[in-house]
């Protein structure tokens, strides 16, 4: 059943120039080993269709992946035209895309 | 172990934290971060305005109202809330006449390498703020150290740690990496709200060891809540690499280690290594003029009514530099008139500050002649200058890193 991403995940995200970064991560090992495989660049992009060239770094440590959005608030917050110019929200967007998550990590 | 206190996650945040932090609890160190990207921006056009300006000024006022107390509770103050001006707060601190021996940092300002910007600040270390603290400072005011150095610094200087001992200071990092955006650690702007009272946060503390590890907490009795879960938020926010480069040492983000703790949250376990030769520096540069207005499209024919509107005002006054976006947060048959309605944003940048007039005229020319239902959210204004952000880096060694100590004495650092 697809149901919103934030069902298991935390989001923070926020403004580095004209980058965006987008943080997420999970509560426990299953739940990292299920985000991992399904939160691909690719994955990503077809949630955020706004995004652009996009980095993935993983932190199993902290059970999180963090994303950089290049370009997306063009030449930064003071000059962005973006609906959202620091990325603020762009995290709490992420979350409420709806994905399969297999039901024993709800 | 040395307590660490944060009051001030950015330019504006609350103005009583000073007290809360000073009043709700021990502290060994009270810091406060005033300055972003945008905020060096707003600062420089303070400072073109009047040179005697660009600094935080909120922090002058927090420090009228409390340093008395800050000094007789022995707590020190380590802030960046000079800005591109730390030699005129640290006066203007003096002139409050409390008898605060008050030390400022400099050498950030390499407005000499870039003279198209309006602002350009190399991001320095902590050392600086350090060698503040040994000469006995009570306050320390800095302009563009890392947010993270106004915790690095002290710790550094309470521990006597050399500039090698980069897995302490790796520690100290990220424990400034988590107080730095203030409640931004304690469930402020947090994913899972609806599980803690987020009403009030309270502002964070780090107790830091010797060895770099800290305990993240904040004072008995505060809302909000320190842990795994909010902590990890702010690790997250504003990173990239797993290997976070800083003045004064690499923090290896992928080896934090984190457990609950019983007042908080216990930060262990972090490697650093060493840092780059070069310094990142924060350039903003006025990029022309910007205004903008957001028509209201309710109901019927929402694609045809943006049409004929970006028609009429590209007719006017050309379509050059204007930016479109049509937002469809209509919804049909609704039983609201702002569900009902789509937004559409357009904004004009452009150099011509004549251009940003015509702009504001010609949408509010359209009051009567435009698609039915004719309105905006607000009229367009002026127009006002905007901002171009972007990042240099400079060799380490071709920045003065400075320290003027409360005797005047000058030390480099």
């Amino acid at each position: 059943m697809r149901v919103p991403l934030g069902t298991i995940a935390g989001a923070r995200s926020g403004d580095k120039g004209g980058d965006a970064n987008l943080g997420v991560w999970v509560r426990t090992d299953a739940q990292y080993e299920w985000l991992r495989a399904e939160l691909t660049v690719e994955r990503l992009k077809e949630l955020l269709p706004e995004a652009g060239e996009v980095d993935r770094y993983e932190l199993p440590n902290l059970k999180a992946l963090n994303f950089v959005l290049h370009g997306l608030l063009g030449e930064g917050v003071s000059s962005s035209t973006r609906f959202d110019p620091q990325a603020k929200a762009l995290g709490e967007w992420l979350r409420s895309r709806h994905v399969e998550i297999p039901e024993e990590l709800r | 172990m040395i307590r660490i206190g944060n009051a001030s996650g950015f330019y504006g945040d609350r103005f009583s934290a000073v007290r809360e932090m000073l009043t709700g609890g021990d502290l060994d160190v009270l810091t406060g971060d005033y300055l972003a990207e945008l905020t060096m921006l707003i600062l420089g056009r303070d400072r073109a305005k009047d040179a005697s300006l660009g600094y935080a000024r909120t922090f002058l006022r927090q420090l009228e109202q409390n340093l008395a107390d800050a000094l007789a509770r022995g707590v020190k103050i380590a802030s960046n809330a000079g800005g591109l001006n730390p030699e005129g707060l640290a006066e203007a601190i003096d002139r409050l006449g409390l008898g605060a021996k008050v030390a400022y940092v400099t050498g950030d300002d390499v407005r000499d390498r870039f003279p198209e910007a309006l602002t350009a600040n190399a991001y320095l270390g902590a050392w600086g703020i350090a060698e503040c603290l040994d000469a006995g400072a009570d306050v320390v005011v800095a302009g563009r150290v890392t947010d993270a150095s106004l915790v690095v610094g002290p710790a550094a200087a309470h521990f006597g740690w050399r500039r090698d001992d980069f897995d302490a200071l790796a520690g100290a990092t990220v424990a400034g990496h988590v107080l730095e955006c203030g409640t931004q650690a304690t469930g402020g702007n947090y994913s899972f709200f609806t599980s803690i009272d987020a009403t009030r946060p309270g502002f964070p503390i780090a107790e830091i060891e010797a060895d770099g590890s800290s305990v993240i907490t904040k004072h008995d009795g505060t809302g909000g809540a320190v842990t795994v879960d909010t902590v990890t938020a702010q690790l997250l926010y504003e990173i990239g690499p797993p290997a976070y480069l800083g003045p004064d040492v690499v923090s290896h983000f992928d080896t934090i280690r984190l457990d609950p703790h019983e007042r908080g949250v216990r930060i262990s376990g972090v490697r650093g290594s060493p840092p780059p030769d070069t310094l990142k520096v924060c350039l903003n540069q006025l990029g022309g003029f910007r205004d903008s207005t957001t028509f209201v499209l309710t109901g019927l024919d929402v694609e045809a009514k943006a049409d004929l509107v970006r028609r009429q005002l590209e007719s006017a006054i050309g379509a050059e530099d204007l930016t479109w976006t049509l937002a469809r947060t209509d919804h049909p048959d609704a039983d609201t008139e702002e569900t009902a309605s789509a937004l559409l944003h357009v904004t004009i940048k452009t150099s011509d500050p004549k251009r940003a007039k015509a702009f504001s005229r010609a949408g509010i020319e359209l009051a009567l002649a435009s698609y039915p239902g004719f309105h905006v959210t607000a009229p367009p204004g002026d127009g006002t200058p905007y901002g171009v952000y972007r990042a240099a880096y400079v060799p380490r060694s071709s920045v003065p890193h400075r320290a003027v100590l409360p005797d005047g004495e000058v030390v480099d650092v």
